[in-house]
């Protein structure tokens, strides 16, 4: 038991001081926007990564949470606490009522509705509902101090995504330590197999996809708390990708995998874009490496390499 | 013997548009009664299975279990009022440990009581369950490779592990398919071994066709063919019959009959 929180203790130290180390790189503003992205990517990967289901359309629980913020302090309250606790409850909620539509299916389909969803959202926010949410323009967030937690402050910022991550990571590491995690890895393989266990698969599916979408959306809300303003770039489902990249590039189905996925591909969209105007292109390069180099990411490449280095100890 | 039906079928009848894989079969077995379904290929033997576990509904007929009409319960009702089954191809988890493909099967039977928070949150790799678990291992001989990945197993090996997840759920009936299908000799009698130790109680159902596999270890044979239950009952019998020699054998072999 103390071995373990010694353990769990010594992964926030080591992400904490990661953080730390690329801040003098990136700047406070854009090692936040890391951490966020980071966020992001955990609950892609939960999804993804442990239970085997990609999707197209996770732009669409981002925005949400995006929204969601913007909206609440434009309309309800300033508190910023509020705001983010609405937005949580917001990409819950849409979890809540879309996933038993999109749980039900697997593979394409999965990630085609999921991008189906995410264009009515899309649509709702660019133009349906352009009266309230800015339309294209976009609209400003304000929130008030409180106390300690003044967000106009970037360092403040910095420190409460920081937190937030870590939590994050707590949370999804004591789910996929626990039975049910157990159960989210078998039903990626394979999920018949499961419901002749005795367990109701749709159910945890479901769950799942609701965490996820939720993570999603605090994801979201933290952008909105960093940049100050909403755009429906934050709701586009062509930047999709980008979440699914990262979480290529890191490995999926791994907690450390997410983490730096997140941070490599933030690293080279920020850093390489200054230098080339078409640095897709090497993300695209990128990428084929990566698919037939490196099939379990950065992470999955180095922890392979340990234990292979482990177990040649061993002998 | 006294009768008890544990499981019953009436006029069960599978149409998978036009082919009739399973045609009006009526069966039914005892509680505490072994079983094997013989046929050759293709007789509907695993589609049967597949109505029973409830994979996918019949297209005409009831089944009931214990007198209780659950032919549209989902499979995984089905498991936990005890009806489990295993499949022709070995179906264990190939990417998690050998120690975790039994942790979610042995949480159901365990006792060991799972709230919902305690089962999103609580270490999977509790000491009372995983105690549970190795005991299962330890029985089929391999608590050795308890943390190593199931895709490192032999195949015989992996259909170990199926058979002790099958017999960690609490069986009140026991559906093998196949289950000596891809096994060297020797593994065969190991595997034979196993469930006639740990055959307590419950009721079973073999599908298998070669049929000396099976003999010993079931007290009643039914032989399909083409979707219908041609002949029951024992095995020495059953195989003499005309219909079933002509399925099995073709017209004219010249084959004592005998086992």
């Amino acid at each position: 038991m103390i071995e373990k929180i010694r353990k769990n203790f010594l992964d926030l130290v080591i992400i904490t001081a990661a953080f730390f180390a690329v801040l003098p790189v990136f700047g406070l503003n854009r090692t936040t926007d890391f951490i966020i992205f980071c966020i992001f990517v955990l609950g892609f990967n939960l999804l993804y990564g442990y239970m085997g289901r990609l999707s197209f359309g996770h732009m669409l629980y981002l925005g949400v949470g995006a929204y969601t913020v913007t909206l609440f302090a434009e309309h309800v309250s300033k508190n910023p606490f509020l705001a983010i606790i609405a937005s949580i409850c917001a990409g819950a909620l849409i979890g809540v009522i879309i996933g038993p539509i999109i749980v039900r299916t697997t593979g394409a389909c999965f990630a085609l509705i999921n991008l189906a969803f995410n264009q009515v959202g899309y649509f709702l926010a660019l133009v349906a509902l352009s009266r309230w949410t800015g339309g294209e323009d976009g609209m400003s967030a304000y929130f008030t101090k409180l106390g300690l937690f003044d967000f106009g402050k970037k360092p403040v910022i910095f420190g409460f995504c920081l937190f937030s991550l870590l939590l994050t990571y707590l949370i999804l590491k004591k789910l996929i330590s626990s039975p049910y995690g157990i159960l989210i890895k078998s039903i990626k393989e394979n999920e018949i197999r499961v419901k002749f266990l005795g367990y109701n698969t749709f159910k945890y599916k479901w769950v799942t996809f609701i965490i996820s979408t939720t993570i999603s959306a605090f994801a979201g809300a933290l952008s909105i708390l960093n940049y100050g303003y909403v755009t429906p770039s934050f709701i586009d489902p062509s930047r999709a990708v980008e979440v699914i990249f990262a979480t290529l590039i890191g490995g999926a189905g791994s907690l450390y995998g997410a983490l730096i996925g997140g941070v490599a591909y933030m690293a080279i969209s920020n850093y390489l874009a200054s230098y080339i105007s078409r640095w897709e292109m090497f993300l695209g390069f990128a990428m084929l490496i990566i698919v037939f180099r490196f099939r379990k990411g950065i992470w999955g490449y180095i922890k392979d390499k340990f234990t292979r280095q482990a177990e040649g100890i061993v002998r | 013997m006294k009768e008890n039906p544990i499981l019953e079928t009436n006029d069960v009848t599978i149409n998978f548009n036009g082919l009739v894989a399973v045609d009006s079969v009526n069966f039914k077995i005892n509680e505490g009664e072994s079983v094997g379904i013989i046929g050759p290929n293709g007789a509907g033997k695993t589609t049967f299975f597949n109505l029973l576990t409830g994979f996918f509904p019949p297209t005409k007929g009831k089944i009931f279990f214990y007198g209780r009409d659950i032919t549209d319960k989902p499979p995984h009702k089905r498991v936990m009022m005890g009806i489990i089954r295993t499949f022709q191809l070995v179906s264990v988890f190939d990417h998690l440990s050998v120690l975790d493909n039994l942790i979610l099967s042995n949480i159901k039977s365990s006792g060991i009581s799972y709230s919902i928070g305690r089962f999103f949150f609580s270490e999977a790799h509790k000491p009372a369950l995983k105690k549970i678990c190795l005991e299962a291992l330890k029985i089929l001989g391999i608590e050795k490779k308890a943390e190593i990945m199931t895709s490192e197993l032999s195949y015989g090996d992996k259909r170990k592990l199926e058979i002790a997840v099958a017999l960690s759920m609490n069986p009140k009936i026991l559906l093998l398919d196949e289950p000596f299908a891809g096994l060297s000799d020797q593994e065969i009698v190991e595997v034979s071994r196993i469930i006639k130790e740990f055959k307590k109680g419950f009721s079973m159902i073999i599908i298998e066709h070669k049929i000396s596999r099976i003999v010993e270890l079931v007290e009643r044979l039914c032989v399909m063919h083409e979707g219908r239950l041609i002949a029951e009952g024992i095995p020495d019998q059953v195989l003499c019959e005309p219909l079933v020699r002509e399925v099995y054998w073709g017209k004219e072999d010249g084959l004592v009959c005998s086992v």
